[in-house]
């Protein structure tokens, strides 16, 4: 390296899809990849999906053996509860300084058995879960997560936030694979390149409240529904009510947060209508309403299968000044049709379609990075039309919906670009 | 029909899916009857129909060939493959005087472990229901 | 040589050593013909399980290894890694999970035992049939073919030349630029394309490293991924030219519907319909004027033309409609327009903004169906529907329509798919080869697509797909580097094969060809990845599946049924 005069190792901050196939591609081409994910595990937002559009395939399949292979890989190595804090240098010689939190169990000698967790006397709510299942304060976000490692959430644990000498965990493990002394490191890495792929967050429906999330018991979020219809999930795939019921009418309320972000999020359509599939077939007789405003479904083959969805007589709605109340037992739907016509619809379910906004460290990152964000929070591409994976600062990439809310198919394609602009620059 | 007939089932399952979902079902430490042996090829599709048919003749009380959802294919179109000799072997079944229900095609997602479950369950129960393979005691005379 | 079976039963702590009477399970398998030791340990994949069974491939010079342990999917690698490192090969070692699909899920210890007896002797029994098998190494190509001048194409070529690898540009029309060149500003920055563009395609033409051919059509490809032998002809010459290139990359762009198929919209009858591509032109060359000369007072411009026909959203005529209310507006401030639309389809960060900001100077969006245009005394008129309740029927008289007619794959789809033997859809776009993880990669290894043809998009998102294939090439198409192949592949016997082709039927990588001399199947080593469909379908038994031949699983199944 030193010879040449610069360094050809690549930084890439968040492993989710995006960051995992650029991480991928380039330890393929011989790059030694340092793979910075913030959470205790590996796969973003796409392992919370049991199905993705509009082949409807298991999400777990599609992913696993790459986060297996990625897990495995020699050139990659993966930092988890890790987060960039300054970079120093130019393109081709950059110094980043990056916070490794503990995870206070040792990715070598755990085997994954999860005996720890049951001793564990705290037990909170699950956010991998949307908060629709339980965790302990020693635990791994679901079934199946990678690493099969798990991390103290010293937040929670009685150890950590008490100070109580509590070592349940401690004594259950057979290996020795818990360590409280573990501390947070610094970690210095000398990379050419950087490719920024830390995803994005959901509008919180909580600030529209003609919604009625977080007023209304059976009000969910599109998350909290993909995690309910989820067969690792908490509920093991069983769509229910908080009653315990099964729902006999559901609505999907697209949108949600769209006036007051100003952009169309491009993937609510979609799996709004997934959403139908999974409801039939879990319940066939499910009434499922869809309150839309315009039927987004760009793209060569969405179009199929939204009308695949509409033979199953769902009743699509044109409408706005939706608003969502309690009546009875139930809820109701008010909306508006396009000509103006009000009308209430009553229903069991609701799920609401938030916009993708960035996440919430997204203005803190882009300082530490020295790149723009744009008006929406995104980060801004160097050129619009020309160069959407580079950023104006040389050698600092992006991908996937750090850039703008998209799809996993043009995720992954910025991912894979955003390598092509790497090695055949650097 | 024997009370303690356990039966003995061969599964074939596809490296990508259902496989990592028997693991899954592992990790999650669910339950599940001990007559399924499985064995772990790359691909359901690679399921060679002499094998399954073998498998009977040499007493094999059932025989579940488990891959990917339709679609979900790590190679494309291999269990597409998987169903339609699966649909001509259960015709083969029926002439050599075997239940077609001892052969089962299930799909089974890497992310469903309570479905593997259910199926090893459910499928175990048929079979013993069915009692031990009839061809067993003719080949064996 | 006398086969050495050492099996190895890891306790992983309670995991197993709880569930499984592992003594039992060495018993069951000491006197199997071959193993010469059976032990059990506390962690295998511990540094300490790891050096212990190096310690004793070495000691009892085993020559085949299995181990009782978890799930392949976890550990297979690991100890793959230990027998090499002990000079075994690695594929002398079998892994049978006693953890994952056993010790775990059963839930009586002496039933757990039985069968993680079962799992180890299948183990045992299978192994005897192993042989071990070498990574290969393959010559090949950088360079790469590119085909298709248009923006995607010369982003592509532009990323791959490089002084050690050479990129062949194959356009089929006179110059390179593709359509992009007809547009005078892009949306949503109404930035003008003729500076970027222009500098683009001059980088192509000065690129040493970039050869770039027009008026020319790619005659022949043949070969595999790192080893394609192409030919390509030129127009006006009678002789091919002939190269040798890695990988293929096509960039072939799009066509648009041709709304003559619709007589409702007046196209090529009604004087003043224009299409999209004739509006762009017109006012990149210069005026917007009517037939009669004048500048238009009123324009209709009609989305989704052939949408319904189509059977899908082309994803950018809704953007580039809005982009031509500004065209329109810059030119001629008065004018009034109109957009006839189903639904506005306008997903990214920036585009809403862009629709509202034309909004408010003064355009009319109107939801429509059923969209219609007739002449009559010399005025057009635009007649359509509105939603209500009752079917309201509206019209808007207009000197001038303009139509977004779908994008539609490129008309030598067909025949490029053919010569490439990559796949199309329903639609006539190439087929990627995965949905979500292999947007510009195909079915077959080597071949790439990008931009139009794999499906209607914008100029930003060709360009990243073409930048995507960049990426995938660079990665795995390296000068200087051997391929490594697959090697757990499929091989067909000389001997056995019947030459029926029954298994190039079924390989979905098109990795079989047949040879005509000798009347039989071959499998290609670097485009086959395993899948073993061939070998379950052959009639004849010359398909084998290395590492799951008929005879290991054969093994496995017979230990199942003991």
């Amino acid at each position: 390296m030193e010879e040449k005069g610069y360094n050809a190792d690549v930084l890439v901050i968040g492993a989710g899809i995006a960051g995992i196939e650029a991480s991928l591609l380039l330890s393929r081409s011989g790059r030694k990849v340092y793979l910075v994910e913030k959470t205790s595990y590996i796969g973003g937002n796409v392992i919370k999906y049991e199905e993705v559009f509009s082949n409807m395939e298991c999400a777990t399949c599609m992913v696993a053996p790459k986060q297996q292979e990625l897990l495995q890989d020699k050139n990659i190595e993966l930092l988890t509860l890790s987060e960039v804090e300054t970079i120093q240098g130019s393109f081709g010689n950059f110094v980043v300084k990056v916070k490794k939190r503990a995870r206070y169990v040792d990715l070598q000698n755990c085997i994954g058995c999860s005996a720890c967790f049951e001793p564990c006397p705290v037990s909170l709510k699950n956010e991998f879960e949307q908060g629709l299942g339980e965790r302990k304060a020693i635990y791994v976000p679901c079934p199946g997560a990678l690493p099969n490692v798990p991390a103290i959430d010293t937040e929670n644990c009685l150890r950590f936030k008490k100070g109580e000498d509590c070592q349940l965990c401690k004594e259950a493990c057979m290996f020795e694979a818990i360590d409280f002394t573990q501390k947070d490191e610094e970690i210095e890495l000398k990379v050419g390149a950087i490719i920024v792929t830390t995803g994005f967050t959901t509008f919180d429906p909580t600030k529209t409240p003609q919604f009625g999330y977080g007023k209304l018991s059976d009000v969910y979020t599109a998350f909290e529904f993909e995690r309910m219809y989820a067969s690792n999930g908490p509920t093991g795939g069983n769509i229910v009510l908080k009653n315990g019921e099964s729902p006999k009418s559901v609505a999907i309320i697209h949108c949600v947060g769209r006036k007051e972000k100003g952009y169309c999020s491009t993937v609510c359509c979609m799996y709004s209508l997934k959403f139908i599939h999974y409801l039939k077939h879990k319940l066939p007789d499910v009434k499922i309403s869809e309150f839309y405003s315009d039927l987004c479904i760009p793209g060569k083959s969405y179009q199929k299968f939204y009308e695949k969805m509409k033979e199953t007589g769902v009743n699509l709605i044109r409408s706005d000044g939706i608003e969502v109340s309690e009546e009875g037992k139930g809820m109701v739907v008010k909306h508006k049709s396009g000509t103006g016509e009000e009308n209430g619809l009553a229903v069991d379910m609701v799920i609401l379609a938030p916009a993708i906004e960035p996440r919430p460290d997204a203005p803190e990152l882009s300082k530490v990075l020295d790149i723009p964000q744009d008006t929406d929070g995104f980060f801004t591409e160097e050129h619009s039309e020309f160069a959407s994976v580079c950023t104006p600062k040389q050698g600092v990439f992006i991908a996937g919906c750090v850039q703008g809310p998209k799809d996993i198919q043009d995720s992954v394609a910025q991912s894979e670009a955003a390598v092509g602009k790497v090695l055949s620059t650097l | 029909m024997k009370g303690e007939f356990t039966p003995k089932i061969v599964g074939f399952l596809c490296n990508w899916c259902s496989y990592a979902g028997a693991d899954l079902a592992g990790t999650s430490k669910l339950k599940m009857p001990p007559s399924v042996s499985s064995i772990r090829v790359m691909c359901s599709g690679r399921v060679d129909p002499v094998l399954v048919a073998t498998a009977f003749l040499r007493g094999a009380d059932g025989v579940l060939v488990a891959g990917c959802h339709p679609g979900d294919c790590h190679y494309e179109k291999g269990n597409y493959y998987a169903r339609r000799r699966f649909a001509i072997l259960k015709k083969v079944m029926e002439t050599l005087g075997l239940e077609s229900e001892r052969l089962r095609l299930s799909w089974v997602s890497a992310s469903e472990g309570p479905r593997f479950q259910e199926v090893i369950t459910e499928f175990t129960e048929k079979i013993k229901k069915l009692g031990p393979n009839p061809v067993k005691e003719k080949t064996s005379l | 040589m006398e086969e050495k079976i050492g099996v190895y039963v890891c306790e992983c702590g309670p995991n197993i050593a709880d569930n499984v009477h592992i003594d039992r399970v060495l018993d069951a398998v000491s006197g199997l013909e071959g193993v010469v030791v059976a032990k059990r340990h506390k962690l295998l994949c511990s540094e300490d399980g790891k050096k212990f069974l190096k310690q004793n491939i070495e000691e009892h010079g085993l020559t085949h290894l299995v181990i009782a342990a978890c799930s392949p999917k976890l550990h297979e690698l690991t100890f793959m890694n230990v027998c090499e490192e002990a000079g075994l090969n690695p594929y002398l070692f079998q892994l049978a999970n006693i953890r994952e699909q056993c010790a775990w899920i059963v839930e009586d210890k002496e039933e757990a035992t039985e069968k993680a007896i079962r799992y180890t002797r299948a183990a045992v029994s299978r192994i005897r049939y192993h042989t071990p098998l070498e990574k290969k190494e393959i010559e090949s190509n950088p360079d790469v073919l590119v085909i298709g001048g248009g923006i995607a194409g010369i982003e592509a070529s532009l990323l791959l030349a490089s002084k050690d690898r050479k990129v062949y540009l194959v356009e089929k029309t006179s110059s390179i630029g593709g359509m992009a060149k007809e547009f005078k500003q892009l949306f949503p920055k109404m930035e003008p394309t003729s500076n970027i563009l222009e500098q683009k395609v001059q980088d192509v033409l000065k690129n040493e490293n970039i050869e770039a051919f027009t008026d020319t059509k790619v005659e022949e490809v043949l070969g595999f991924f790192g080893n394609f032998v192409v030919k390509v002809k030129k127009k006006t010459e009678t002789e091919e030219n002939e190269f040798k290139v890695g990988a293929v990359v096509v960039t072939t762009g799009l066509n648009l519907f041709d709304p003559t198929k619709l007589s409702r919209y007046g196209y090529g009858t009604l004087s003043d319909v224009y299409t999209a591509l004739e509006f762009e032109r017109m006012n990149t060359k210069g005026k917007i004027l009517l037939k009669n000369g004048n500048p238009p007072k009123s324009v209709g411009i009609i989305h989704c033309v052939g949408r319904e026909e189509k059977g899908y959203c082309s994803r950018v005529c809704c953007l580039y409609s809005i982009k031509f209310a500004r065209y329109l507006k810059a030119e001629i401030p008065v004018v009034n327009i109109s957009q006839f639309y189903s639904d506005l389809c306008v997903p990214g960060k920036s585009y809403q903004r862009f629709y509202e900001e034309t909004k408010e100077e003064g355009v009319d969006f109107i939801r429509a169906q059923d969209i219609e245009v007739t002449e009559s005394n010399g005025q057009m008129s635009v007649n359509y529907k509105i939603e209500s309740r009752k079917p309201k029927t509206e019209h808007r008289n207009v000197d001038m329509v303009i139509l977004a007619p779908a994008i539609e794959s490129s008309g030598d789809s067909s025949e490029i798919a053919e010569t490439l033997n990559i796949h199309q859809g329903d639609e006539g776009f190439f087929t990627e080869e995965h949905e979500k993880l292999g947007p510009v990669s195909t079915s077959l290894e080597g071949v790439f697509i990008a931009g139009c043809a794999q499906g209607p998009k914008s100029i930003p998102d060709s360009i990243v797909q073409a930048e995507a294939v960049a990426g995938r090439i660079l990665s795995s198409l390296i000068p200087g580097r051997k391929l490594e192949p697959e090697v757990k592949i499929s091989e067909i016997s000389d001997a056995f094969c019947i030459g029926c082709k029954t298994c190039i039927s079924v390989c979905p990588y098109s990795a079989i060809v047949f040879d005509e001399i000798k009347r039989i199947s071959v499998v290609n080593e670097v485009l086959c990845r395993g899948c073993g469909n061939c070998s379950a379908a052959c009639p004849s038994g010359a398909a084998s599946h290395k590492h799951f031949t008929f005879r290991q699983v054969y093994q496995e199944v017979m230990e199942a049924l003991r």
